[in-house]
Protein backbone atom coordinates (compact mmCIF):
# COMPACT_ATOMS: atom_id res chain seq x y z
CA UNK A 1 0.00 0.00 0.00
CA UNK A 2 1.31 3.39 -0.54
CA UNK A 3 0.32 5.79 2.34
CA UNK A 4 1.01 9.37 1.90
CA UNK A 5 2.32 11.40 4.42
CA UNK A 6 2.01 15.54 4.02
CA UNK A 7 2.05 18.06 2.75
CA UNK A 8 0.60 19.39 6.06
CA UNK A 9 1.17 16.53 8.87
CA UNK A 10 1.03 16.95 12.55
CA UNK A 11 5.02 15.67 12.39
CA UNK A 12 6.62 18.11 10.02
CA UNK A 13 7.37 21.21 10.36
CA UNK A 14 7.30 22.49 6.99
CA UNK A 15 5.34 21.30 3.69
CA UNK A 16 6.46 17.83 1.87
CA UNK A 17 5.09 15.07 0.49
CA UNK A 18 6.55 11.74 2.04
CA UNK A 19 5.18 8.27 0.11
CA UNK A 20 5.48 5.46 1.94
CA UNK A 21 5.36 2.05 0.54
CA UNK A 22 4.13 -0.22 3.55
CA UNK A 23 3.28 -3.58 4.09
CA UNK A 24 1.11 -3.80 7.41
CA UNK A 25 3.20 -1.43 9.51
CA UNK A 26 6.49 -2.46 8.14
CA UNK A 27 7.51 -0.06 5.29
CA UNK A 28 9.39 -1.21 2.61
CA UNK A 29 11.04 2.27 1.08
CA UNK A 30 10.19 6.10 1.00
CA UNK A 31 9.86 8.56 -1.76
CA UNK A 32 9.83 12.55 -1.07
CA UNK A 33 8.14 15.25 -3.01
CA UNK A 34 9.72 18.43 -2.69
CA UNK A 35 8.55 21.71 -3.83
CA UNK A 36 6.13 23.09 -2.10
CA UNK A 37 8.67 26.02 -0.72
CA UNK A 38 10.33 26.67 -3.74
CA UNK A 39 10.74 30.63 -4.30
CA UNK A 40 13.39 31.06 -7.05
CA UNK A 41 15.79 32.97 -4.23
CA UNK A 42 18.69 32.82 -6.97
CA UNK A 43 17.20 33.68 -9.89
CA UNK A 44 16.09 36.81 -8.33
CA UNK A 45 19.48 37.36 -7.41
CA UNK A 46 21.00 37.42 -10.38
CA UNK A 47 21.92 41.05 -11.88
CA UNK A 48 21.53 42.83 -8.48
CA UNK A 49 24.33 44.34 -6.22
CA UNK A 50 25.62 42.56 -3.25
CA UNK A 51 23.62 44.87 -0.66
CA UNK A 52 19.74 43.95 -2.23
CA UNK A 53 20.89 40.45 -2.49
CA UNK A 54 22.41 39.80 0.99
CA UNK A 55 18.89 39.88 2.68
CA UNK A 56 17.82 37.55 0.40
CA UNK A 57 20.32 35.06 0.96
CA UNK A 58 19.23 35.10 4.83
CA UNK A 59 16.18 33.94 3.95
CA UNK A 60 16.82 30.58 2.17
CA UNK A 61 15.95 29.32 5.54
CA UNK A 62 14.88 30.60 8.56
CA UNK A 63 16.27 28.29 11.43
CA UNK A 64 20.27 28.62 10.18
CA UNK A 65 19.55 31.94 8.73
CA UNK A 66 22.69 33.24 10.26
CA UNK A 67 25.23 31.31 8.70
CA UNK A 68 23.80 31.69 4.77
CA UNK A 69 24.64 35.78 5.49
CA UNK A 70 28.06 34.59 6.64
CA UNK A 71 28.58 32.42 3.86
CA UNK A 72 27.96 35.06 1.31
CA UNK A 73 30.05 37.83 2.77
CA UNK A 74 32.84 35.45 3.08
CA UNK A 75 32.13 34.40 -0.35
CA UNK A 76 32.73 38.38 -1.69
CA UNK A 77 35.41 38.68 0.35
CA UNK A 78 37.34 36.19 -1.22
CA UNK A 79 36.43 37.40 -4.48
CA UNK A 80 37.81 40.66 -3.90
CA UNK A 81 40.97 39.04 -1.97
CA UNK A 82 39.99 40.83 1.54
CA UNK A 83 39.26 39.68 5.12
CA UNK A 84 36.79 40.98 7.76
CA UNK A 85 38.74 42.48 10.94
CA UNK A 86 39.73 40.56 13.77
CA UNK A 87 37.06 41.49 16.09
CA UNK A 88 33.97 40.94 13.67
CA UNK A 89 35.55 37.76 12.75
CA UNK A 90 35.21 37.22 16.30
CA UNK A 91 31.64 38.35 16.51
CA UNK A 92 30.85 36.45 13.45
CA UNK A 93 31.87 33.16 15.18
CA UNK A 94 30.19 34.12 18.46
CA UNK A 95 26.92 34.98 16.08
CA UNK A 96 27.21 31.26 14.36
CA UNK A 97 27.68 29.11 17.54
CA UNK A 98 24.72 30.86 19.57
CA UNK A 99 22.51 29.67 16.18
CA UNK A 100 23.41 26.31 16.28
CA UNK A 101 22.77 26.38 19.69
CA UNK A 102 18.94 27.17 19.31
CA UNK A 103 19.16 25.28 15.64
CA UNK A 104 20.23 22.45 17.70
CA UNK A 105 17.78 22.26 20.54
CA UNK A 106 14.92 23.15 17.57
CA UNK A 107 16.04 20.58 15.99
CA UNK A 108 16.50 17.74 18.81
CA UNK A 109 12.69 19.10 20.42
CA UNK A 110 11.00 18.50 16.75
CA UNK A 111 12.50 14.46 17.38
CA UNK A 112 11.17 14.83 20.96
CA UNK A 113 7.54 15.80 19.53
CA UNK A 114 7.53 13.24 16.72
CA UNK A 115 8.49 10.73 19.14
CA UNK A 116 5.16 12.03 21.17
CA UNK A 117 7.61 12.83 24.23
CA UNK A 118 6.18 15.90 25.11
CA UNK A 119 8.06 16.52 28.46
CA UNK A 120 11.29 16.74 26.69
CA UNK A 121 10.11 18.61 23.98
CA UNK A 122 9.19 21.71 26.04
CA UNK A 123 12.41 21.34 28.17
CA UNK A 124 13.96 22.17 24.94
CA UNK A 125 12.12 25.00 23.95
CA UNK A 126 12.98 26.20 27.51
CA UNK A 127 16.35 25.90 26.63
CA UNK A 128 16.10 27.40 23.55
CA UNK A 129 14.22 31.02 24.71
CA UNK A 130 17.44 32.45 26.45
CA UNK A 131 19.56 31.92 23.46
CA UNK A 132 16.68 33.47 21.19
CA UNK A 133 17.33 36.50 23.24
CA UNK A 134 20.94 36.26 23.54
CA UNK A 135 20.63 36.17 19.92
CA UNK A 136 18.13 39.18 20.31
CA UNK A 137 20.20 41.56 22.49
CA UNK A 138 23.51 40.63 19.95
CA UNK A 139 21.82 41.50 16.42
CA UNK A 140 18.32 42.96 17.61
CA UNK A 141 16.65 40.08 15.81
CA UNK A 142 15.01 36.84 16.98
CA UNK A 143 14.99 35.27 13.56
CA UNK A 144 16.55 37.16 10.24
CA UNK A 145 19.48 39.02 11.79
CA UNK A 146 20.76 41.42 8.86
CA UNK A 147 24.21 40.98 10.88
CA UNK A 148 26.64 40.44 8.44
CA UNK A 149 27.59 42.95 5.39
CA UNK A 150 30.43 42.13 3.20
CA UNK A 151 34.07 43.48 5.31
CA UNK A 152 32.55 42.95 8.62
CA UNK A 153 29.28 42.76 10.36
CA UNK A 154 27.10 45.77 11.18
CA UNK A 155 27.39 46.90 14.37
CA UNK A 156 29.68 46.56 17.16
CA UNK A 157 28.47 44.49 20.38
CA UNK A 158 28.57 46.20 23.38
CA UNK A 159 30.86 45.12 26.27
CA UNK A 160 27.24 44.94 28.42
CA UNK A 161 25.91 42.57 26.02
CA UNK A 162 28.74 40.81 25.80
CA UNK A 163 28.73 39.98 29.18
CA UNK A 164 24.75 39.25 29.52
CA UNK A 165 25.17 36.63 26.75
CA UNK A 166 27.77 34.91 28.94
CA UNK A 167 26.02 34.82 31.62
CA UNK A 168 23.00 33.30 29.66
CA UNK A 169 25.49 30.74 28.17
CA UNK A 170 26.94 29.81 31.72
CA UNK A 171 23.11 29.23 32.89
CA UNK A 172 22.65 27.06 29.76
CA UNK A 173 25.59 25.06 31.07
CA UNK A 174 24.63 24.81 34.62
CA UNK A 175 21.30 23.70 33.34
CA UNK A 176 22.34 21.62 30.50
CA UNK A 177 23.47 18.05 31.54
CA UNK A 178 20.13 17.38 33.33
CA UNK A 179 17.96 17.28 30.09
CA UNK A 180 20.91 15.47 28.62
CA UNK A 181 21.06 12.80 30.64
CA UNK A 182 16.72 12.13 30.36
CA UNK A 183 16.95 11.09 26.85
CA UNK A 184 20.05 9.31 27.44
CA UNK A 185 19.67 7.31 30.14
CA UNK A 186 15.64 7.14 29.82
CA UNK A 187 14.27 4.10 28.94
CA UNK A 188 11.44 4.76 26.57
CA UNK A 189 12.78 7.55 24.90
CA UNK A 190 16.04 5.41 24.19
CA UNK A 191 13.59 2.09 23.68
CA UNK A 192 12.55 4.53 20.71
CA UNK A 193 15.80 5.73 19.18
CA UNK A 194 18.21 3.11 19.56
CA UNK A 195 18.70 0.96 15.98
CA UNK A 196 16.26 2.86 14.64
CA UNK A 197 16.80 4.36 11.06
CA UNK A 198 20.25 2.90 11.10
CA UNK A 199 22.61 4.43 8.20
CA UNK A 200 26.10 2.58 7.80
CA UNK A 201 29.11 5.02 6.83
CA UNK A 202 29.49 3.39 3.48
CA UNK A 203 25.75 4.60 3.06
CA UNK A 204 26.50 7.98 4.49
CA UNK A 205 28.87 8.66 1.81
CA UNK A 206 26.94 7.66 -0.94
CA UNK A 207 23.85 9.50 0.22
CA UNK A 208 26.56 12.65 0.68
CA UNK A 209 24.97 13.09 4.28
CA UNK A 210 26.46 16.02 5.59
CA UNK A 211 26.31 17.76 9.44
CA UNK A 212 25.24 16.10 12.64
CA UNK A 213 23.34 13.68 10.08
CA UNK A 214 26.85 12.15 8.67
CA UNK A 215 28.60 12.37 11.85
CA UNK A 216 26.23 10.21 13.49
CA UNK A 217 26.68 8.15 11.23
CA UNK A 218 30.84 8.21 11.44
CA UNK A 219 31.87 10.68 9.10
CA UNK A 220 34.29 12.71 11.12
CA UNK A 221 34.02 16.02 8.81
CA UNK A 222 33.43 19.62 10.40
CA UNK A 223 33.97 22.32 8.14
CA UNK A 224 34.84 24.65 10.84
CA UNK A 225 37.88 22.89 11.43
CA UNK A 226 38.98 24.96 7.93
CA UNK A 227 37.43 27.66 8.42
CA UNK A 228 40.59 30.67 9.44
CA UNK A 229 39.09 31.90 12.10
CA UNK A 230 38.34 28.96 13.91
CA UNK A 231 41.36 27.00 12.55
CA UNK A 232 44.02 30.16 14.07
CA UNK A 233 42.50 31.20 17.29
CA UNK A 234 39.94 28.67 18.92
CA UNK A 235 39.93 25.46 19.90
CA UNK A 236 36.95 23.13 20.02
CA UNK A 237 36.85 19.54 19.45
CA UNK A 238 34.94 17.49 16.33
CA UNK A 239 31.88 15.58 17.82
CA UNK A 240 30.98 12.54 16.12
CA UNK A 241 29.52 8.89 16.73
CA UNK A 242 29.30 5.47 14.80
CA UNK A 243 26.03 3.92 15.66
CA UNK A 244 23.91 5.63 13.20
CA UNK A 245 20.54 5.42 14.37
CA UNK A 246 18.28 8.32 15.40
CA UNK A 247 19.63 7.80 19.00
CA UNK A 248 23.12 8.88 17.22
CA UNK A 249 21.57 11.75 15.79
CA UNK A 250 20.22 13.02 18.17
CA UNK A 251 22.75 12.99 20.57
CA UNK A 252 25.56 14.09 18.19
CA UNK A 253 23.47 17.22 18.17
CA UNK A 254 23.42 17.07 22.13
CA UNK A 255 27.11 16.60 22.46
CA UNK A 256 27.61 19.49 19.57
CA UNK A 257 26.37 21.91 22.25
CA UNK A 258 28.73 21.96 24.57
CA UNK A 259 31.48 22.47 21.99
CA UNK A 260 29.61 25.76 20.62
CA UNK A 261 29.15 26.96 24.52
CA UNK A 262 33.12 26.46 25.22
CA UNK A 263 33.67 28.23 21.76
CA UNK A 264 31.62 31.34 22.93
CA UNK A 265 33.08 31.46 26.28
CA UNK A 266 36.25 31.50 24.52
CA UNK A 267 35.25 34.40 22.20
CA UNK A 268 33.79 37.05 24.72
CA UNK A 269 37.16 35.67 26.77
CA UNK A 270 39.26 36.74 24.08
CA UNK A 271 37.73 39.05 21.80
CA UNK A 272 40.15 41.65 19.88
CA UNK A 273 39.62 45.65 20.14
CA UNK A 274 39.29 47.58 16.94
CA UNK A 275 37.53 47.79 13.80
CA UNK A 276 34.02 45.70 13.22
CA UNK A 277 33.83 47.20 9.31
CA UNK A 278 35.61 47.98 6.68
CA UNK A 279 34.98 49.20 2.75
CA UNK A 280 35.74 46.08 0.36
CA UNK A 281 36.51 46.90 -3.71
CA UNK A 282 34.37 44.41 -4.68
CA UNK A 283 36.43 42.57 -7.05
CA UNK A 284 35.65 40.86 -10.51
CA UNK A 285 35.79 37.16 -10.68
CA UNK A 286 34.68 33.46 -9.20
CA UNK A 287 34.52 32.51 -5.90
CA UNK A 288 33.34 29.67 -3.87
CA UNK A 289 32.85 29.42 -0.18
CA UNK A 290 31.92 26.47 2.14
CA UNK A 291 30.97 26.68 5.59
CA UNK A 292 29.41 24.39 8.70
CA UNK A 293 25.77 25.39 8.86
CA UNK A 294 24.23 23.64 11.77
CA UNK A 295 22.88 20.87 9.23
CA UNK A 296 25.83 20.58 7.51
CA UNK A 297 27.74 22.45 5.07
CA UNK A 298 26.42 25.44 3.14
CA UNK A 299 28.15 25.87 -0.19
CA UNK A 300 27.47 29.26 -2.11
CA UNK A 301 29.24 29.99 -5.56
CA UNK A 302 29.01 33.32 -6.71
CA UNK A 303 30.05 34.72 -10.23
CA UNK A 304 30.52 38.67 -10.25
CA UNK A 305 31.31 41.44 -12.23
CA UNK A 306 32.83 43.57 -10.06
CA UNK A 307 29.47 45.32 -8.97
CA UNK A 308 26.66 42.98 -9.78
CA UNK A 309 25.84 39.24 -9.45
CA UNK A 310 26.36 37.26 -13.06
CA UNK A 311 25.66 34.06 -11.88
CA UNK A 312 25.10 32.28 -8.08
CA UNK A 313 24.73 28.84 -6.56
CA UNK A 314 23.52 28.01 -3.07
CA UNK A 315 23.68 24.57 -2.00
CA UNK A 316 22.44 23.90 1.65
CA UNK A 317 23.21 20.33 3.60
CA UNK A 318 19.63 19.36 3.76
CA UNK A 319 18.85 18.19 0.14
CA UNK A 320 21.71 15.92 0.64
CA UNK A 321 20.24 14.72 4.00
CA UNK A 322 16.73 14.56 3.11
CA UNK A 323 17.78 12.19 0.21
CA UNK A 324 19.54 9.78 2.19
CA UNK A 325 16.76 9.81 5.12
CA UNK A 326 14.60 8.56 2.10
CA UNK A 327 17.15 6.18 0.50
CA UNK A 328 18.68 4.33 3.51
CA UNK A 329 16.80 5.21 6.56
CA UNK A 330 13.52 4.99 5.67
CA UNK A 331 14.08 1.51 3.94
CA UNK A 332 13.22 -0.69 6.43
CA UNK A 333 11.43 1.02 9.02
CA UNK A 334 9.49 -1.10 11.49
CA UNK A 335 6.62 0.99 11.63
CA UNK A 336 4.99 4.11 10.37
CA UNK A 337 5.58 5.84 13.87
CA UNK A 338 8.99 4.81 13.66
CA UNK A 339 9.27 6.25 9.92
CA UNK A 340 8.15 9.79 10.77
CA UNK A 341 10.35 10.08 13.90
CA UNK A 342 13.20 8.92 11.66
CA UNK A 343 12.23 11.57 9.03
CA UNK A 344 11.93 14.21 12.10
CA UNK A 345 15.64 12.99 13.46
CA UNK A 346 17.26 14.04 10.24
CA UNK A 347 16.48 17.47 11.45
CA UNK A 348 15.03 18.14 7.49
CA UNK A 349 15.37 22.34 6.72
CA UNK A 350 12.74 22.33 3.71
CA UNK A 351 13.18 25.99 3.22
CA UNK A 352 16.66 25.35 2.13
CA UNK A 353 16.52 22.49 -0.15
CA UNK A 354 13.98 23.96 -2.72
CA UNK A 355 15.85 25.70 -5.03
CA UNK A 356 16.33 23.12 -7.89
CA UNK A 357 14.30 22.85 -10.95
CA UNK A 358 14.63 20.80 -13.97
CA UNK A 359 13.06 21.39 -16.87
CA UNK A 360 12.42 18.37 -19.14
CA UNK A 361 13.26 19.89 -22.54
CA UNK A 362 10.78 17.63 -24.76
CA UNK A 363 8.11 17.75 -22.94
CA UNK A 364 8.47 21.15 -21.26
CA UNK A 365 7.57 19.76 -18.10
CA UNK A 366 8.56 21.83 -14.81
CA UNK A 367 9.89 19.25 -12.32
CA UNK A 368 11.39 19.57 -8.42
CA UNK A 369 13.94 17.02 -8.16
CA UNK A 370 16.42 15.93 -5.39
CA UNK A 371 20.33 16.16 -6.15
CA UNK A 372 20.49 12.62 -6.93
CA UNK A 373 18.85 12.67 -10.33
CA UNK A 374 21.21 16.16 -10.99
CA UNK A 375 24.24 14.61 -10.52
CA UNK B 1 -28.48 22.54 21.05
CA UNK B 2 -25.86 20.35 19.78
CA UNK B 3 -24.49 23.15 17.44
CA UNK B 4 -24.83 25.73 20.63
CA UNK B 5 -22.73 23.32 22.53
CA UNK B 6 -20.13 22.81 20.03
CA UNK B 7 -19.83 26.96 19.85
CA UNK B 8 -18.75 27.44 23.18
CA UNK B 9 -16.82 24.54 23.37
CA UNK B 10 -14.95 25.52 20.29
CA UNK B 11 -14.83 29.10 21.32
CA UNK B 12 -12.60 27.93 24.45
CA UNK B 13 -10.37 25.33 22.93
CA UNK B 14 -9.04 26.77 19.85
CA UNK B 15 -7.43 24.30 17.20
CA UNK B 16 -4.66 25.55 15.20
CA UNK B 17 -3.02 24.24 11.73
CA UNK B 18 -0.22 25.77 10.44
CA UNK B 19 0.16 26.27 6.82
CA UNK B 20 3.67 26.96 5.10
CA UNK B 21 2.76 28.47 1.50
CA UNK B 22 6.35 28.82 1.08
CA UNK B 23 8.66 31.13 3.14
CA UNK B 24 11.90 31.04 5.02
CA UNK B 25 11.12 29.19 8.15
CA UNK B 26 11.21 32.40 9.95
CA UNK B 27 7.52 32.69 10.89
CA UNK B 28 7.01 28.72 11.38
CA UNK B 29 9.91 28.65 14.03
CA UNK B 30 8.46 31.88 15.94
CA UNK B 31 5.06 30.34 16.13
CA UNK B 32 7.13 26.75 17.38
CA UNK B 33 8.21 29.32 20.25
CA UNK B 34 4.88 29.78 21.12
CA UNK B 35 4.45 26.69 22.26
CA UNK B 36 7.45 26.92 24.23
CA UNK B 37 7.26 27.32 28.07
CA UNK B 38 7.43 30.78 27.92
CA UNK B 39 4.86 31.63 26.26
CA UNK B 40 3.22 28.95 26.41
CA UNK B 41 0.25 28.95 23.67
CA UNK B 42 -2.19 26.22 25.96
CA UNK B 43 -2.63 28.45 28.71
CA UNK B 44 -5.20 30.18 25.95
CA UNK B 45 -6.83 27.25 25.12
CA UNK B 46 -5.04 26.74 21.58
CA UNK B 47 -3.74 23.89 20.65
CA UNK B 48 -1.17 23.67 17.42
CA UNK B 49 -2.01 20.25 15.63
CA UNK B 50 -1.35 20.98 12.28
CA UNK B 51 -4.20 19.02 10.92
CA UNK B 52 -6.42 21.01 8.65
CA UNK B 53 -9.54 18.81 8.67
CA UNK B 54 -10.10 19.78 12.45
CA UNK B 55 -8.68 23.42 12.56
CA UNK B 56 -10.57 26.39 13.77
CA UNK B 57 -7.83 29.00 12.67
CA UNK B 58 -5.61 28.32 9.70
CA UNK B 59 -1.97 29.89 10.22
CA UNK B 60 -0.33 31.08 6.55
CA UNK B 61 2.95 31.59 6.34
CA UNK B 62 4.75 32.34 3.20
CA UNK B 63 4.13 33.59 -0.19
CA UNK B 64 1.79 31.13 -2.36
CA UNK B 65 4.51 28.81 -4.38
CA UNK B 66 3.62 27.15 -7.74
CA UNK B 67 2.90 24.33 -6.18
CA UNK B 68 0.62 25.81 -3.49
CA UNK B 69 -1.54 27.82 -6.06
CA UNK B 70 -4.48 25.27 -6.33
CA UNK B 71 -3.77 23.24 -3.03
CA UNK B 72 -3.86 25.94 -0.73
CA UNK B 73 -7.47 26.49 -1.88
CA UNK B 74 -8.05 22.53 -1.27
CA UNK B 75 -6.60 22.97 2.14
CA UNK B 76 -8.97 25.87 2.97
CA UNK B 77 -11.96 23.69 1.60
CA UNK B 78 -11.06 20.98 4.30
CA UNK B 79 -11.39 22.69 7.09
CA UNK B 80 -14.47 22.97 8.98
CA UNK B 81 -16.88 26.19 9.26
CA UNK B 82 -16.30 28.02 10.81
CA UNK B 83 -12.96 29.06 10.40
CA UNK B 84 -10.34 32.27 10.73
CA UNK B 85 -7.43 32.84 8.58
CA UNK B 86 -4.14 34.62 10.05
CA UNK B 87 -1.55 35.46 8.07
CA UNK B 88 1.86 35.85 9.58
CA UNK B 89 4.62 38.18 8.28
CA UNK B 90 5.28 40.01 5.30
CA UNK B 91 5.16 36.50 2.96
CA UNK B 92 1.73 36.11 2.84
CA UNK B 93 0.76 39.86 2.88
CA UNK B 94 2.87 41.05 -0.32
CA UNK B 95 5.61 38.44 -1.26
CA UNK B 96 8.17 40.08 1.10
CA UNK B 97 11.35 39.96 -0.57
CA UNK B 98 10.89 36.97 -3.17
CA UNK B 99 8.12 39.17 -5.13
CA UNK B 100 10.79 40.73 -7.18
CA UNK B 101 11.48 40.27 -10.79
CA UNK B 102 12.79 36.52 -11.41
CA UNK B 103 10.83 34.94 -8.32
CA UNK B 104 8.03 32.32 -8.17
CA UNK B 105 5.72 33.43 -6.08
CA UNK B 106 1.78 34.59 -5.77
CA UNK B 107 1.30 36.81 -3.62
CA UNK B 108 -0.82 38.02 -1.84
CA UNK B 109 -2.57 34.80 -0.12
CA UNK B 110 -5.47 36.78 -0.30
CA UNK B 111 -6.20 36.39 -3.69
CA UNK B 112 -6.84 32.56 -2.99
CA UNK B 113 -8.64 32.44 0.31
CA UNK B 114 -10.00 34.69 2.63
CA UNK B 115 -7.72 36.32 5.47
CA UNK B 116 -9.17 37.61 8.78
CA UNK B 117 -6.27 38.93 10.54
CA UNK B 118 -3.19 40.30 9.24
CA UNK B 119 0.12 40.38 10.96
CA UNK B 120 3.05 42.51 9.44
CA UNK B 121 7.31 41.34 10.46
CA UNK B 122 9.67 39.32 8.94
CA UNK B 123 8.90 37.85 11.55
CA UNK B 124 6.27 39.02 13.94
CA UNK B 125 7.40 38.40 17.40
CA UNK B 126 5.61 35.61 18.94
CA UNK B 127 3.69 37.61 21.18
CA UNK B 128 1.92 39.52 18.16
CA UNK B 129 1.54 36.00 16.50
CA UNK B 130 -0.77 35.51 20.14
CA UNK B 131 -1.84 38.56 20.57
CA UNK B 132 -3.81 38.47 16.75
CA UNK B 133 -4.97 34.63 17.09
CA UNK B 134 -6.38 35.72 20.09
CA UNK B 135 -8.14 39.02 18.61
CA UNK B 136 -10.01 37.27 15.94
CA UNK B 137 -10.65 33.52 16.65
CA UNK B 138 -12.83 33.88 19.59
CA UNK B 139 -15.16 36.12 18.83
CA UNK B 140 -15.21 35.23 14.85
CA UNK B 141 -16.12 31.16 15.60
CA UNK B 142 -18.70 32.50 17.91
CA UNK B 143 -20.09 35.01 15.44
CA UNK B 144 -19.71 32.54 12.10
CA UNK B 145 -21.05 30.25 14.28
CA UNK B 146 -24.36 32.11 15.27
CA UNK B 147 -24.64 33.63 11.28
CA UNK B 148 -25.16 29.51 10.74
CA UNK B 149 -27.98 28.81 12.60
S1 LIG C 1 7.76 36.86 6.50
FE1 LIG C 1 9.99 36.81 6.63
S2 LIG C 1 10.41 35.40 8.32
FE2 LIG C 1 8.30 35.04 7.69
S3 LIG C 1 8.40 33.36 6.21
FE3 LIG C 1 8.47 35.30 5.06
S4 LIG C 1 10.65 35.73 4.78
FE4 LIG C 1 10.48 34.22 6.42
Amino acid sequence: MILPLGPIHPAFKEPLRLKLKTQGEKVLSAEIDYGYVHRGIERVMKGKTWQKSIYLSERVCGICSYIHTQTFAETFELISGETAPLRAQYLRVLTNELDRIQSHLLANSTYFKALEHETLFMYMLYLREPIMDAIELLTGNRVNMGWNVVGGVRMDAHESHLQQIKEIILKLESEYPKYVEMFEQGPLVGLRSHDVGKMTKEEAIKGRAVGPIGRGSGIKHDLREDHPTYRDYLDFKVIWRKEGDNFARTMNRFDEIPESINLIKQVIDNIPQGEVRKKVNIGAGYGEWRNEAPRGEVTYMIETNGNLINNISIRTPSIMNIDSCAKYMLKDAATVADAVATYASVDPCVACAERVVILDENEGKKEFQGIFNIK
Amino acid sequence: MLDALKDIVRKSSIHVCLINTGGCNGCDIEVVALLSPRYDLEQYGIYVHNNPREADVLLITGAVTEQWKEKLRRIYTKAPEPKVVVAIGNCPLSGDVFNQEGGSVYAPVSDFIPVDAEISGCPPRPSEILEAILAVAPGAIAAKGRQKE
